[in-house]
């Protein structure tokens, strides 16, 4: 991983954010031409991203070296191998960044003491910032929404989980 | 600092610092317990559930400051045995089982502990819920035998409580390092539906909602009815439902509901608890994984405390309690888990994201286990 990392930060200058890849453009050298092409990385399929050649952008950069046009996607499929990796890899730095990252310190109220008349502070935090550290010790996992589970969408989404849904080729219901 | 060990605040998350350090025989202090709260300090749960811990350990050090807001913990070994608790009915025995599945299996000798209170409430894992998914659990990490086991033998719901759990639980000295990285598909979903001091017909109501929704998915369905009565059936009156949906490779997932205690709150209508419970577990499907939300902190304690190899887990996103016992893993036994986020294949219906857990054990071992 710390091999991945040290490759990232060199080639692109990345932020730790999924989506910023969307908009970096990295400078790709090819092997044999010397050459700099643009790849713009599009934000979710990669795989369809590589069997449309038009949504690549090759700039010249000083001379019409050009092959031929058809064939040019094909130059940089390791590094594009190489990119869908890394985007892979990169997802999971950003959930261990949210578990072992700097915790974000909650106030412990006193900064915002408000003072009454000179003389009082309000010591009692304002309902809706329920101190964390105080919460309820409870294992238990109610996410800020559920599902609509009424909706036949909803349902067909779990539907493989079943026996009775799809199940893979190399798999059997025996 | 050092001599104080590690220092916490705030009373959220006492459980797991607590267990985790009568594992690592770490030193742990939490100040600031509800120190800005109108009744400060720890409350009767909390010390019972520390009374618990004392009656399974031998020479544990608890000092309590006199307002209640700073917790001194210095564990000491654990002996286990034949233990008797009275479980504080503000939390149910859920609550205090949780802590105790968690340190069962290094005892010196095998627990059987009887807990009485609160088997079933809102707020907690419920003792059937835990009987459902955490004895496979542990069996996975090969803790089994005769003497795995919890029985409710008479059932307490909130506020009053009265029921009586016992649960008991052979020793080892490591505990293998698992690869659970494939769910398998839902084979069948099993259920108790239960109801203490109201007409055993609400069981039945329950239990026809509950198929109503999930009978779509797939027809291997059966949810017993358990109607205690008498001595059996505790102090209140209420009823509940929870729902396993189990896999083709042995995992479990599971939801479950509860009844609003007698005088908290409206009463909820048998069918919109059976309903409310079966969307409950299809959500808990829709996370997926091999271990269900409740016991994911269960599940990656013991990978941490495994041999010194690669255990693997999948699990669904990760809750924010099992996000804290990461961090306090972290802090306690040094390890890191490495995350990989398995998005679903484009043609699967699979539900959502899954998390790929890995990490290497720490090796421990019960060193007090006694040889014959």
């Amino acid at each position: 991983l710390e091999q991945i990392d040290t490759r990232r930060n060199g080639s692109a200058n990345c932020s730790g954010d999924d989506h910023e890849w969307t908009e970096k453009e990295q400078y790709v050298k090819t092997g044999e031409m010397s050459e700099f092409m643009e790849i713009h990385v599009p934000p979710k399929s990669t795989e369809k991203h590589m069997k449309e050649p038009k949504s690549f952008e090759i700039e010249e950069q000083d001379q019409a070296y050009e092959t031929d046009g058809a064939l040019q996607w094909k130059e940089g499929l390791q590094q594009k191998a190489s990119e869908v990796f890394l985007r892979q890899q990169q997802a999971a730095p950003n959930l261990r960044k949210h578990v072992y990252g700097a915790v974000s310190q909650q106030d412990t109220g006193e900064s915002e003491e408000k003072e009454l008349g000179g003389l009082f502070r309000v010591s009692r935090p304002e309902k809706s910032k329920t101190h964390w550290a105080d919460a309820t010790d409870c294992s238990r996992f109610h996410p800020d929404s559920f599902h609509n589970w009424d909706l036949e969408e909803m349902l067909n989404s779990i539907a493989d989980c079943f026996v009775t849904g799809k199940w893979e080729e190399w798999q059997d219901a025996a | 600092m050092a001599s104080h060990g590690l220092e916490y605040e705030g009373c959220n998350f006492l459980r797991q610092r607590l267990v985790l350090s009568t594992l690592s025989g770490k030193r742990v202090r939490v100040r600031n317990i509800r120190s800005r709260d109108d009744s400060p300090g720890v409350r009767d749960f909390e010390a019972s559930f520390i009374r618990l811990l004392d009656k399974v350990t031998n020479g544990t050090r608890i000092e309590i400051n006199q307002t209640g807001t700073v917790l001194f913990y210095q564990p000491g070994l654990l002996f286990g045995g034949t233990v008797e608790h009275d479980c504080n009915p503000q939390r149910s025995i859920g609550y205090y089982l949780e802590g105790l599945v968690m340190l069962a299996a290094f005892m010196k000798t095998p627990l059987k502990a009887t807990l009485k209170g609160v088997t079933n409430d809102p707020t907690d894992p419920s003792v059937d819920l835990l009987k459902a998914t955490a004895i496979p659990l542990l069996k996975q990490f090969g803790i089994d035998g005769e003497g795995l086991e919890i029985k409710v033998v008479k059932r307490g719901m909130a506020p009053g409580g009265g029921g009586e759990v016992v649960f008991s639980c052979p020793i080892r000295r490591t505990l293998r390092p698992v690869q659970l990285t494939e769910p398998g598909k839902i084979k069948r979903i099993r259920g108790v539906a239960y109801s203490v001091r109201v007409s055993p017909q609400m069981a039945n109501r329950i239990v026809d909602s509950a198929r109503s929704v999930i009978n779509k998915f797939i027809p291997d369905i059966y949810i017993y009815t358990d109607h205690l009565k008498g001595a059996n059936s505790g102090k209140s009156p209420g009823f509940g439902l929870v729902l396993v949906a189990e896999t083709q490779k042995g995992f479990f997932l599971s939801a479950e509901l509860s009844s609003t205690p007698q005088g908290q709150g409206p009463a909820l209508l048998p069918e919109d608890l059976g309903k409310n419970c079966a969307k409950l577990l299809l959500e808990e499907i829709h996370r997926g994984g091999c271990i269900d939300s409740t016991n994911q902190s269960l599940a990656l304690l013991f990978m941490t405390l495994g041999q010194q190899d690669v255990s693997k887990a999948l699990l669904g996103p990760l809750s924010p309690y099992t996000v804290e016992f990461l961090r306090h893993i972290r802090d306690f036994f040094q390890i890191m888990f490495k995350m990989e986020i398995k998005p679903p294949l484009e043609d699967e219906r699979k539900g959502g994201d899954k998390v790929l857990m890995t990490c290497v054990g720490v090796g421990f071992t019960n060193i007090s286990k006694v040889i014959k």
